[in-house]
């Protein structure tokens, strides 16, 4: 690991972290997209959509060679001059020496973000050509001197009164900062360049091999000007933007601003086939395909879905990390989620390894993106890469490959631990202060004590008094629960003994491996997978559950892949994902028991916080909710229930504590907007987060296992 | 969805991204409207619909300055840029105009106002019903610039506040104009 990297890195987050205002921007930003973003798609199949797009561009990408033909050869047949690129500098190069050849002095551009990919206008500098930025957001960063933040709002971290500034350098007179007349301003002043460029330069939403055309997705009108008035017109895009058919760049196009910005459609849509009129003549078209690491990426097993993205941004949009330091920390030149991933395989891995690090892992960006990609995933698996080549780190290679691995071992260690932690719990449950260089842990929120006897310690000596059980099940209880939460774990138990349900916690069972997998170990996640699919099905329960939602994805996803070309395994990690649910889901889906709990609590106001791996890992959301209201709770909704609460495991503890921070300083003040006494979860991890958060804010709300509170239903 | 309902959608979508939508009888209507916004000269490209009405003609009589040849030379003056639309679309309140002609595209990019003329029965539903007619124009040219026009130009690039006219037309005008033309393929 490069260590001026990492600071570096860590500079940009302070930096950004000491600018409210930005993530205030961010965060109304955030809100406003997805409520435009639903009403956009009422009448609209989402799913739908989001399925035909990937079918289609994982088609291309299968067949790629035949697509790039077909519209190379349709786009020379209407008049077209195409040019493959495969990298960046041959992108510039060619546009830099056409535009010297035919003795460009200004070229005008549009949004492209593969010219941003490129740098592109260093390169026309250097050749001694000057471009001009049209786009609204991108002509202030240009002014700005700056690179984009978003990718379809490129200057969306930046307010009026800078732009005003930046304007009245230009004007040469003072501008007032007032967004009306900043527009009229830009209108002006850019005007002129499209009649006087010799070359304009645009992007291109969509290629679409059939015709041998492109579309561009706009709404200022700058496109159109660009691709009118000069002689020569340069489209640059990115390979991956072919498609078959123009039925499926309707898709594209019906789907992208919806996803975008929350528009039905853009202002306008522009399809340019071949060298169209120009003045007395015809224009001079010219293509340049760029390839830049995208045939990396298509032949790359475990992140080719990247290519199927269609740029739209809402990725970034919805991210909470995003909205907490902005696109200059959380990207490079493309942002967001995606563009961890583009940045790795366009600019390289050097680029990629810290902002890899960055994604807190709550697949918000995975429900909204129009693709269907995994970002996620995809995510994980470049952190492994990353972890191969750089290394995870010397002590997080000791606990996960030689303490995690040994159960024994890293058992006896947390046993050890519970006695070490006295001089600062004081025997009490939490502990609010830790001494020296990890006081900073605990200056936001406390931590919980690991627990005097684990659940697994003391199991055994819990009474289960159940004659004939309907089923037998056996709990994966996770570290959490384990450890620090052993009383989730007892409640677990009166609660399905309730429901003639017998529990068993079996002892070999180990972490799930999240932890590791998430820090790029993935060789120590598949070790412990093994370990766990033989400790859980040893004595074939009926029902694996679990409490912890993290676990689950590990359960019913992760060992799945894992193991799947393992014959040993590969049958077994199957059968384990199958009778593998989380609690709440089992006692409303499997045993449809949710009329047990009936009226039998105080109509306490409860609010309910989604665990991300809950919603969008299992799709469990409803199931918690119908318990506590069945039981006579009263359910009060929070806003943003659904955004993660900022835990992360080592995000919030060593990676990235200070962003956790900032995600649950959000969280926080929903929970008290809502006006509840009780905060609902499912996840041993939200639990610590939330408590922590709480007690240190000494808000008097309380934080409950949804199985805790229907055991107080019990009670 | 019969053409009433189509023609109902289509002016609430229009209008719900800014498009001024108006009903004309005759070409004494298009002049009345096009008239007073015409703070310069009158962009008017040749196109088939108008040459049928007559319009510059009408316009000219009017006493609307027009800019008629050389499009290019007058288009940092002119106001207004008038034109016809192939067809449009109810769901997205959408004009498309088939563009390659280079005049058309200077006369709905350049000025501030684009009034269009559209004939309410070339509404389709959406721009899935336009595939074929696309289609058909790639068929019939292999060199071609088509445009759906929806709403004025905006922006959200400072502050994500919207703000209509950056750098194309700042007002849409849509003229629906029954018997104008009842064919999709020409403007």
């Amino acid at each position: 690991m490069s260590k001026i990297r990492a600071k570096e890195y860590q500079g940009r987050i302070d930096q950004a972290l000491a600018n409210p205002k930005l993530q205030d921007a961010l965060h109304k930003f955030g809100d406003a997209f997805l409520i435009a973003r639903e009403k956009a798609f009422s009448d609209y199949d989402f799913e739908a959509l989001r399925e035909e797009i990937a079918s289609c561009k994982d088609e291309v990408a299968e067949n790629r060679q035949q697509y790039l033909e077909q519209f190379i050869t349709n786009a020379e047949a209407a008049g077209t001059t195409v040019y493959l690129a495969k990298t960046a500098d041959d992108a510039n190069a060619y546009i830099a020496k056409l535009a010297q050849d035919r003795g460009v002095k200004l070229v005008v551009k549009s949004k492209s973000m593969a010219s941003e990919e490129t740098h592109l206008n260093r390169a026309l500098e250097s050749a001694g050509i000057e471009a001009l930025e049209t786009d609204l957001g991108e002509w202030i960063i240009q002014l700005a001197g700056q690179r984009p933040s978003h990718m379809v709002m490129p200057a969306i971290h930046m307010f009026k009164e800078e732009v005003a500034e930046l304007f009245s350098k230009v004007t040469g007179v003072e501008e007032p900062a007032e967004i009306a007349h900043l527009v009229q301003v830009a209108r002006e002043q850019l005007r002129q360049g499209y009649l006087d460029a010799d070359m304009g330069i645009t992007g291109a939403n969509i290629a679409v091999a059939e015709t041998g055309g492109i579309a561009l997705v706009t709404n200022e009108g700058n496109a159109r000007l660009v691709s009118t008035l000069p002689k020569i017109h340069v489209a640059l895009l990115g390979v991956e933007k072919i498609v078959p058919t123009i039925e499926d760049a309707a898709t594209i196009i019906r789907t992208l601003p919806k996803n975008a910005t929350g528009q039905l459609l853009t202002s306008y849509v522009t399809w340019i086939r071949g060298a169209v009129p120009c003045g007395d003549e015809e224009k001079e078209l010219h293509l340049v395909l760029l390839d830049n690491g995208r045939s990396a990426l298509a032949e790359s097993p475990h992140c080719k879905d990247a290519l199927r993205c269609i740029k739209c941004g809402a990725c970034a949009n919805v991210c909470p990390v995003y909205q907490t330091v902005g696109g200059h920390v959380f990207g490079h030149v493309y942002i967001g989620a995606i563009g961890i991933i583009l940045t790795a395989f366009f600019h390289g891995l050097d680029k990629a390894a810290e902002i890899v690090r960055a994604c807190i892992g709550c697949r918000a960006c995975v429900t909204v993106c129009p693709s269907n990609i995994d970002l996620e995933n995809i995510i994980l698996s470049l952190r492994e890469t990353i972890g191969h080549e750089e290394g995870i780190g010397l002590g997080k290679s000791i606990v996960f490959r030689k303490v995690m691995r040994n159960r024994k071992l890293f058992h006896s260690l947390i046993r050890a631990a519970s006695l070490l932690q006295r001089p600062v719990t004081g025997g009490s449950r939490t502990i609010r202060h830790l001494p020296l260089f990890f006081s900073s842990l605990t200056e936001w929120r406390t931590l919980p004590a690991v627990a005097e006897k684990s659940l697994r310690d003391q199991w055994d000596k819990i009474p289960q008094r159940i004659e004939k059980p309907r089923y037998k099940v056996a709990l994966f209880g996770g570290c959490a629960n384990d450890f620090l939460y052993p009383e989730l774990g007892i409640d677990l138990i009166k609660v399905m003994n309730k429901l003639a349900v017998e529990v068993s916690y079996p002892q070999k069972q180990n972490c799930c491996g999240v932890p590791a997998l998430y820090s790029g170990d993935k060789e120590t996640a598949v070790a412990l997978a093994e370990q766990n699919v033989a400790a859980m099905l040893e004595d074939d329960p009926d029902f694996i559950l679990t409490t912890c939602p993290t676990c689950t994805m590990a359960l019913q996803r992760d060992f799945v892949e894992f193991l799947k070309d393992n014959p040993v395994w590969a049958a077994k990690a199957k059968r384990l994902a199958e009778i593998t649910i989380d609690a709440a889901g089992f006692i409303v889906n499997q045993l449809g028991a949710t009329e047990v709990f009936k009226g039998l609590s105080a109509p306490e106001k409860v609010t309910y916080h989604d665990s991300c791996h809950l919603k969008r890992g299992a799709g469990v959301w409803r199931e918690p909710r119908e318990l506590l209201t069945t039981s006579g709770r009263q359910l009060v909704e929070m806003d943003h229930a659904d955004r993660c609460c900022g835990f992360g495991g080592s995000y919030s503890l060593t990676s990235h504590p200070d962003i956790s921070k900032q995600i649950l300083g959000d969280k926080v003040k929903d929970i008290e907007n809502s006006g509840a006494t009780c905060v609902a979860i499912d996840c041993p991890g939200c639990m610590l987060q939330l408590r922590g958060g709480l007690e240190k804010k000494e808000v008097d709300v309380r934080v409950k296992h949804t199985i805790e509170l229907l055991a107080e239903s019990l009670s | 969805m019969s053409q009433t309902a189509l023609q109902k959608t289509f002016c609430a979508a229009a209008e719900a991204v800014g498009a001024e939508v108006t009903f004309v009888a005759d070409v004494k209507a298009v002049v009345d409207y096009v008239k007073p916004l015409a703070t310069g000269p009158v962009m008017i490209p040749q196109f088939a619909s108008g040459e049928r009405l007559g319009l510059a003609t009408a316009l000219k009589a009017g006493g609307v300055a027009l800019s008629q040849s050389n499009l290019r030379q007058g288009a940092a003056t002119a106001s207004v840029g008038v034109t016809g639309a192939n067809f449009a679309f109810a769901a997205t309140g959408t004009v498309v105009l088939e563009s390659t002609a280079e005049d058309i595209r200077l006369a709905t990019t350049l000025p501030e106002h684009h009034v269009v003329l559209l004939d309410p029965s070339k509404i389709l539903t959406d721009d899935l019903a336009a595939v074929p007619y696309l289609r058909t124009f790639h068929n019939n040219s292999p060199r071609n610039y088509l445009a759906y026009i929806t709403g004025p130009s905006r922006t959200a690039d400072i502050e994500r506040v919207l703000t209509i006219g950056v750098h194309g037309p700042k007002r849409l005008h849509i003229l629906l104009f029954s018997g104008l033309s009842n064919d999709p393929l020409e403007i």
